[in-house]
């Protein structure tokens, strides 16, 4: 048990800005242990977010990047045609990658770029204070649906797994969560394939995380959990979408 | 020596070889020696210093110009007049399609293929070595079967028109000359003709050519630039 | 090598190779897009990297990106693109990164035309995207001018660690002109080791870099931006180009024109000379920063009696000739901006009446 508790060379000292509860914190360890263990740290450059992450440079201790909203698949896409050689991640939230930087991310998977996207599905804007992103769910109130989102005018949250799952190009799509140990330790393996995937040249790498934020559901952390696992892994279906030939 | 061509006679060639201005010329030279003449503008391709810039002066010249129709002379759309067909169908003394550059350029031409089927034609490509990709003999023939493969036509001419505009001297001719005739024995295809710029023909020694002779009155100039006047045919 | 005869837009690509940029991101627009049909062929012979973006706001950020990890990129791109890059463009000026865009001006505002324009003096010379930033603004008037500007602009992009943008019109994009590429005007990469994301490892550092635009205390954001104004204010010493036309007689007007209309104004200047009607002309070949001094100081000569600033735009430069003459002569504007470029004989006869009302 001992190792759990040693704090990856990946990650800083600094305490996260974030909420109690958050899995944000979660993720970055599990992609800090991975690149630990990966021993590329040498070589990764991550991309913050615009999102709460966008302070997520500071939590790890390598080269990083912070983007414009939406606009890091793009970036990446920059660095790994100039130089392949460097591992390179975007860590992006839902209203980042499935609103406004749509475009970015479907067409980075479709051309195949060589990176990884760690993919923060908390199905809320988290940083603005709350209000309603593409994956919010059927009836869910956020400050910008009041009354609960309603399908009929906003359309149905957008299963980004699925959707870049049905692209042609070959890549490795996953959905994972982190609201129980036994979904933390399945998504540290798939984040670990993503990054071997592109160790090994193979492939675009999606790992989409269904995660919580307390804060702007207006629930304590463990009822997040539970309103997670009742409400939103039943849509989210976890598992692996597409793995590479 | 007078240019030999007549009937249907498709200007093709890179991009930025000089066609349009090629065509222009060659239109006018022949009007002069009293044959009808058409010519279509064919360049999807190029969004300025196209043929439809001088249709007023070559329509003055009874030259008949076939151009994108007028609402849509500065559009970048890829229109091709449908009367182009009719042009085809019923060619006259010499019916000149400029087309476009490269491979792509001519793309158009397949798209006429049901027009031009089993009518006799000349397809001719335009040279210019001081262009890029076509400096040597090689790039030039790897031009030809890009342009064939695309217009799903062949080609049986070249045009050498080396220039620099403003800036070509008799030397650059004399040496665009024996590029062209290098390229004409390695490719076997016949040399048409080359071009020389109107002020600089007192300088040539033609007799030093094996062809006949465009004579450049350049029209297609930058607004700070004064075309070279074409005087009506008399 | 001697000369070639290249289209402005096929130079433009080929000088950033000689330049030694081998990292090329675009997206089709008209009047460039020759840019990347070229280097879409060319760089494939030098062993260099094109990719066609998605749109104009992935490719800015396609360049933030491979900036960022310390390599030479650049873009080429026309009004509505550079609009959509704009975001980009200050992203990459906060954050501090070397990159070249360039834009070939079409007609504006909206869909605008295909033609001619420079429309985009304000959007390139103070802003187009949010915040204080500055680009460094280059403006060509020949294809061979674009060469060099295109050549220098890599190391200037790097001395600055700043976006340099090259401002061409649609003319210098689509016209053919002889060409050389200077072979001292290709540069080496200057060491980015301090700053740029390029891997631990490459750098064989223990230090993580790290390359970002975001300031969360007022201090630190303050600071920041006084740097930025600091670097800008070198621009402003260092950096100041420009061409004096006709300029040692006693011209009646000043003319101040950049570009091609440039060259339209030198006709008309030297077509008036025969006529014994004198002009001179300050020709900006740095857009921002502008050479306020030299058109404060040949507008202030005893004969001059009216500046007039000739530009393809509804008067944008002219802004900034006022600032620069200060009250000293009357400013006027003259321009088009449909596409048409005015002719010399245009230009004539607004000399001449401008002059005889002045
Ligand atoms: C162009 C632009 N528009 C809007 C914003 C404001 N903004 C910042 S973060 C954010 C949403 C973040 O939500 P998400 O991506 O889900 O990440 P989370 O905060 O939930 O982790 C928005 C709209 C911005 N920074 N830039
Ligand atoms: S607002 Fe939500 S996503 Fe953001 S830090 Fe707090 S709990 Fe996490």
């Amino acid at each position: 048990m001992s190792k759990t508790f040693k704090k990856p060379e990946c990650l800083s000292d600094l305490h996260t800005h974030y909420c109690p509860g958050c899995t944000h914190g979660i993720i970055h360890r599990l992609v800090a242990e991975v690149i630990d263990e990966l021993g590329i740290k040498g070589r990764t450059v991550g991309i913050a977010p615009v999102g709460c992450a966008v302070l997520a440079y500071n939590y790890f201790t390598f080269d990083f990047q912070e983007a414009a909203h939406g606009r890091a698949p793009a970036m990446a896409t920059g660095i790994k045609r100039v130089r392949p050689d460097l591992i390179v991640f975007t860590y992006q939230g839902d209203g980042d990658l499935a609103s406004i930087g749509m475009g970015e991310i479907i067409h980075a998977a479709n051309r195949g770029e060589k990176f990884t996207t760690i993919f923060v599905n908390n199905a809320v804007y988290g940083m603005t204070g709350g209000q309603m992103a593409p994956t919010t769910m059927p009836d869910q109130r956020t400050t910008t649906s009041p009354f609960g989102r309603n399908v009929k005018e906003v359309g149905m949250p957008i299963k980004i797994a699925e959707l870049l799952s049905a692209l042609e190009t070959p890549g490795y799509i996953t959905r994972q969560s982190v609201v129980k140990p036994k979904y933390i330790v399945r998504a540290k393996k798939a984040i670990k394939k993503a990054f071997q995937y592109q160790i090994e040249g193979r492939c675009f790498s999606l790992v989409e995380v269904v995660s919580t934020c307390p804060t702007n559901w207006g629930l304590t952390p463990v009822q997040a959990i539970k309103w997670a696992e009742e409400t939103m892994l039943p849509y989210y279906k976890l598992g692996e979408f597409k793995v590479p030939e | 020596m007078e240019i030999d061509l007549d009937g249907i006679v498709i200007i093709a060639g890179n991009y930025g070889s000089g066609k349009t201005e090629v065509s222009i010329n060659l239109a006018v030279n022949k009007k002069r020696s009293g044959i009808d003449v058409c010519i279509a503008d064919l360049d999807l391709v190029n969004p300025y210093f196209r043929t439809r810039e001088v249709k007023g002066l070559l329509s003055e010249l009874g030259i008949d110009v076939i151009v994108p129709p007028e609402k849509y002379l500065q559009a970048d759309l890829p229109i091709l007049s449908p009367v182009i067909s009719g042009m085809i169908r019923q060619p006259c003394g010499l019916t000149l399609l400029d087309a476009g550059g490269d491979d792509v350029g001519v793309n158009v031409l397949a798209a006429l293929a049901d027009s031009l089927g089993g009518k006799k034609y000349n397809m001719i490509q335009v040279v210019n070595p001081f262009r890029p990709f076509t400096d040597t003999v090689k790039g030039c023939l790897k031009m030809r079967s890009e342009i064939e493969k695309a217009s799903k036509m062949t080609i049986n001419g070249i045009i050498g028109n080396a220039n620099l505009i403003d800036e070509t001297s008799v030397e650059d001719i004399y040496n665009g000359y024996d590029f062209v005739k290098q390229l004409s024995k390695e490719s076997r295809l016949p040399l048409r003709f080359v071009t020389v710029a109107a002020a600089l023909m007192p300088d040539i020694d033609t007799t030093r050519f094996h062809c006949p002779v465009l004579q450049i009155e350049r029209q297609l100039v930058p607004p700070w630039k004064r075309a070279v006047s074409i005087k009506p045919v008399i | 090598m001697g000369k070639v005869l290249m289209k402005g837009n096929e130079a433009i690509g080929e000088a950033a190779i000689r330049a030694g940029c081998l990292n090329y991101f675009a997206y089709p627009i008209t009047p460039q897009s020759e840019v990347a049909e070229y280097l879409s062929r060319r760089m494939p012979e030098v062993g260099g990297m094109f990719l066609q973006g998605e749109s104009e706001v992935a490719v800015s950020y396609m360049l933030f990106g491979a900036s960022a990890c310390g390599e030479r990129v650049f873009t080429t791109s026309s009004s509505p693109g550079v609009s959509l890059m704009s975001e980009g463009l200050s992203y990459i000026s906060g954050a501090q990164c070397p990159a070249v865009f360039v834009n070939i001006m079409r007609g504006g505002p909206g869909l605008g035309g295909i033609l001619p324009s420079q429309g985009d003096y304000f959007q390139a010379t103070k802003g187009g995207g949010h915040g204080d930033y500055r680009l460094l603004v280059m403006a060509p008037a020949s294809v061979q001018e674009a060469v060099e500007m295109v050549m220098t602009a890599f190391p200037l992009a790097e001395k600055y660690r700043n976006p340099v943008m090259i401002l061409g019109d649609g003319l210098i994009g689509q016209m053919m002109e002889p060409v050389e590429f200077p072979d001292d005007l290709a540069s080496e990469p200057v060491n980015k080791d301090d700053w740029a994301t390029s891997g631990m490892d490459t750098r064989k550092s223990e230090n993580r870099n790290l390359v970002k635009s975001l300031y969360l205390s007022s201090e630190e954001l303050n600071k920041h931006n006084l740097h930025l104004k600091a670097k800008y204010d070198r621009m402003r010493r260092e950096e100041i180009r420009y061409e004096k036309y006709n300029i040692d007689c006693d011209y009646k007007a000043l003319i101040v024109s950049y570009g091609t209309m440039s060259r339209v104004c030198k006709t008309a200047i030297d077509n008036l000379k025969k006529e014994d009607f004198k002009v001179g002309m300050i020709r900006p070949q740095t857009l921002f920063p502008f050479p306020e001094k030299a058109v404060n100081e040949a507008a202030s000569k005893n004969s001059c009696k009216i500046v007039i600033s000739i530009e393809m735009s509804m008067g944008q430069m002219v802004e900034d000739v006022e600032r620069a003459v200060i009250g000293k002569r009357p400013v006027r504007w003259y321009g088009k901006c449909g596409g048409d470029v005015p002719t010399p004989e245009e230009v004539i006869d607004v000399i001449k009446s401008m002059v005889k009302e002045a």
